[in-house]
């Protein structure tokens, strides 16, 4: 362990979890600087405890770390106290394993996972000393790199970004490590570095590009500003998971984390095409992990971690071909090893629900069902292949096994949503209860009743989604709605046994307003960060009248970007990159959903998105057809 | 099934995880290390491991103690050797002992602790140490407030000092009650000294290491304190230099 440490026993003594800041957790990495050509700091901008419990990081920390020459570290964002001490004290951000300066290290990577991140962004550059636009930025510092979900529309932190991957990270840094080294050995100038990456496949390098607007306030056009510049960049994807890196030895917290257990990724991708969700369509093609493989990564992650649950990790993990095998498999040697199994997204039918009664308690745990909407008019509207049927289906057998608590998750304002799809919510839910007492006889409930929790978030409209196009709904509508929904629930007869619980509005409108759009926000998200805003991902910190008087100060229009239904022709901010998933699909997709059709999954058929250029996963599987 | 004492140092940036990550760092080395130790029955099972006294957040150790129920072992070396190659450096196993069947835990056992405190360079008390040491030493009550769950509460902490000296190199070494009945907090003391000596307690002055965890005892001389495991004691220990076999009288 590190026995230098960036703060003084007095400031770690002040603040509270010192253990955010020390570093030396079991299975990081510390190497001899000496020994390395490259600093990498990696930087998930929230606090330690929620940064700390993605898989992606120690994914990528695992592997940068296998390299000789690259010594790779974590960087969170200070809490807010910390963050005071750091300013008054004038102390720089330090990486959590070097605790060397930030400011001192080749690359300053960001993963954006989330548009409310934004300002810790910057809280983070500034506090390393670093500058925070990347036009003021010489060779003394940091390349500065974004990659995740949020670097599929990265016009409204462009600005502050020297490089953003596009894609999946385990294919292409090796190559932009190589050509730092030899920019660094040549002596080039870091614009001339940066012409370079702008010719690896998959990284897009923002200021090489002009973008105009029109008087409406839409965009112009895109352009290049030098020869050979891409226009359009085009996702890396990692093309055989199976023989992918995957962390053996992933970095243990000392304190407890959102995650606090081993996490395994059976799959990459999802076949489902829901209309909303955008990581849905990010990570096409589906490619699952070889059963055999995933095995042995449980006993080995196990071992090497001592933690005593394990989770299995995918966007749907019930689609996951070889599931059946790989939990009994799990049962057992869990089972025999005193580990706890969890399984977030399950689709609950028999099978899972005899999983579950097998790992669980039944008595505790609740059953999760994710409807989405209330009706099933509005479900194929956003092509959530989950129909009433299903649900009570599902609710039966597991009120048979003993299950009485149920959460149920829906959104609010998705595109041509009535009345009457709100007032769904409070219908469905009451015909859960209802399937609760008809199958459970009074004698047989011990006391016990059901228990209903439906929660409802707003909708939001991401980018490489169908929904791309739509008209998001204001605050006033939000809340109009999340108040009808209320009063739906409370007409029903079993009333009492259903809890409500909503977003708030505010936080959503922003989200929204961040997720599509241009590179006129960096100004904003600068000014209000100059004002004090950070965490806004917190609603104790979440300062939303600043957010909209720098707005109004900026001359943008809230409405623009949030309520303003885009046309075909219209050139989207994010135009310049290709997730995989073509643009002409995705309208398809849209005008399908203005007629209430669902699409098949990939399972199925295809629809032709256009993953299959990857060739690799399940577009390259016979399919079997829509019954 | 064996019941396995094992003391354990503390020391470096790990110093700042709170008792209870401690606690859950050491589950899960032994986790790694495969120690069969023994799990609790019913639905969410969990190890059989008991800490003694806590060490607040910031304080280093060299005498600290866990207790292990284990199914089985190979011999006490070998369970040392894999704990301590699954640890990171800073918290470090000294030595462990098998203990009767019948034994109490680490966690009920405790009866005192001892401590030596040192002073942050530039936050050394302004007032003469050991002259003013002997003066509070000299008190026959000594009234303390203590946090409790309630609110404070008013104590006299004279009798739960034990044995107390300035050091050559200016450092109190002190031995406190301690455990469940009657604990005095090293931190308390320091505040009550200062507050004898009529002087306002700098923020984060005083440094403590704890050097020894200690149960009690009694034989014909009376009541007795002694480390929990004799074998190995501190140089810095009263219990090597006041101590026969260990044992202080209190």
């Amino acid at each position: 362990m590190n026995e230098k440490l960036a703060l003084s026993d007095e400031i770690l003594l002040s603040i509270s979890k010192p253990e955010r800041y020390i570093g030396g957790e079991v299975n990081s990495v510390v190497k001899n600087p000496d020994d390395v050509k490259i600093r990498f700091a990696f930087c998930f901008p929230d606090v330690y405890e929620i940064g700390m419990s993605h898989l992606g990081i120690q994914i990528l920390y695992g592997l940068f770390n296998e390299y000789d020459d690259v010594w790779c570290e974590r960087v969170f964002s200070p809490w807010a106290d910390m963050d005071n001490v750091l300013r008054q004290e004038k102390i720089p951000l330090f990486a959590l394993e070097s605790q060397d300066p930030v400011k001192d290290f080749d690359f300053l990577g960001f993963t954006l996972q989330y548009e409310m991140c934004y300002t810790n962004i910057l809280q983070v550059l500034d506090l390393s000393n670093v500058p925070i636009f990347a036009k003021d930025r010489t060779w003394d510092d940091p390349i500065v790199i974004g990659g995740g979900p949020c670097s599929y529309n990265p016009e409204p932190i462009a600005d502050f970004f020297d490089i953003f991957y596009i894609g999946e990270g385990e294919t292409k840094y090796r190559e932009l490590f190589d050509l730092y080294e030899k920019a660094k050995e040549e002596g080039v100038s870091r614009e001339e570095f940066l012409y370079k990456c702008s010719q690896i496949h998959g990284l897009y390098v923002p200021s090489l590009y002009d973008i105009s607007y029109n008087e409406d306030g839409t965009i112009k056009a895109i352009t290049p500003l030098k020869e050979g510049v891409p226009a359009v960049v085009k996702k890396e994807m990692c093309t055989d998971l199976t023989n992918a890196y995957y962390p053996m030895k992933p970095v243990m917290p000392f304190i407890r984390v959102t995650q606090d257990r081993v996490v395994m990724e059976v799959m990459r991708g999802c076949i489902r095409g829901c209309r909303f969700c955008q990581a849905g369509q990010l990570y096409r093609p589906l490619r699952e992990r070889d059963v055999e493989k995933l095995k042995e990564y449980a006993i080995t992650l196990l071992k090497n971690t001592g933690y005593e649950e394990i989770s299995l990790s995918s966007l749907s993990t019930s689609d996951y071909s070889h599931l059946n095998e790989l939990l009994d498999f799990l049962i057992d040697y869990c089972n025999e090893h005193k580990v706890n199994i969890s399984l977030p997204s399950l689709r609950i039918d028999a099978f899972s629900l005899d999983v579950m009664s097998k790992v669980q308690d039944v008595k505790k745990s609740s059953l999760t069902f994710a409807p989405e909407a209330g009706t099933q008019r509005m479900r194929n509207v956003i092509n959530k292949g989950l129909t009433e049927e299903d649900i009570l289906r599902g609710a039966h057998e597991a009120f048979e096994g003993g299950w009485n608590k149920v959460k149920l998750y829906f959104m609010l304002g998705l595109p041509g949503e009535t009345e009457d799809d709100i007032l769904g919510i409070g219908d469905i839910a009451n015909k859960i209860a209802v399937e609760y007492f008809e199958t459970v006889p009074k004698e047989k409930r011990n006391g016990r009743t059901i228990d209903i929790v439906a929660s409802t978030s707003f909708f939001v409209p991401k980018p490489f989604t169908p929904f791309q196009w739509a008209s998001m709904n204001t605050k006033d509508e939000f809340l109009d709605k999340a108040n009808i929904t209320r009063k739906g629930i409370m007409s029903q007869l079993n009333q009492k046994h259903i809890k409500y619980n909503w977003h708030e509005a505010d936080a959503s409108m922003l989200e929204g307003i961040l997720a599509r759009g241009d590179r006129r926000l960096a100004k904003v998200i600068y000014n209000v960060y100059k004002r004090g805003c950070i965490f806004d991902a917190w609603s104790e910190y979440f300062k939303n009248d600043i957010w909209m008087e720098e707005l109004e100060k900026a001359g943008l229009d809230i409405l623009f970007y949030v309520k303003r239904e885009r046309t075909k022709d219209e050139i989207l901010p994010w135009d310049m990159i290709d997730c995989g998933v073509s643009k002409e699909f995705l309208w398809r997709e849209w005008l399908r959903s203005k007629e209430g059709v669902v699409s098949p999954n990939c399972r199925q058929a295809c629809m032709g998105c256009g993953g299959a250029y990857y060739g690799v996963g399940i577009c390259i599987e016979p399919k079997i057809g829509v019954n | 099934m064996i019941k396995l004492r094992l003391k354990y140092k503390k020391h470096g940036p790990i110093r700042f995880l709170g008792h209870l990550d401690v606690m859950r760092y050491v589950q899960k080395a032994i986790r790694r290390a495969e120690i069969d130790i023994k799990y609790s029955e019913g639905y969410s099972p969990h190890q059989i491991l008991s800490f003694a006294q806590p060490l607040s957040v910031g304080s280093t150790t060299d005498g600290d103690y866990m207790d292990m129920t284990l199914n089985s072992m190979i011999s006490v070396e070998d369970v040392v050797a894999r704990l301590q190659d699954n640890m990171n450096e800073g918290l470090d196993v000294i030595c462990a002992k098998v203990l009767p069947e019948k034994c109490e835990n680490a966690m009920t056992s405790v009866a005192a602790c001892e401590y030596m405190i040192s002073f942050r360079n530039g936050k050394e008390p302004s007032f003469d140490l050991k002259d003013t040491f002997e003066r509070f030493m000299a008190l026959d009550t000594i009234p303390a407030m203590k946090k409790t769950k309630n609110g404070e509460k008013e104590i006299d902490i004279r009798p739960l000092i034990f044995r107390g000296e300035i050091t050559d190199d200016n450092k109190i070494h002190v031995l406190l009650s301690a455990g469940s009945a009657s604990n005095l907090k090293a931190s308390l003391f320091v505040s009550s000294l200062y507050r004898f000596a009529g002087e306002k307690e700098p923020e984060f002055a005083a440094v403590y290491n704890r050097i020894d965890t200690y149960l009690s005892g009694e034989d014909e001389d009376g009541p007795y304190v002694v480390p929990m495991i004799t074998d190995v004691i501190s140089d810095a220990s009263f219990a090597r230099t006041l101590g026969n076999e260990g044992k202080i009288h209190v």
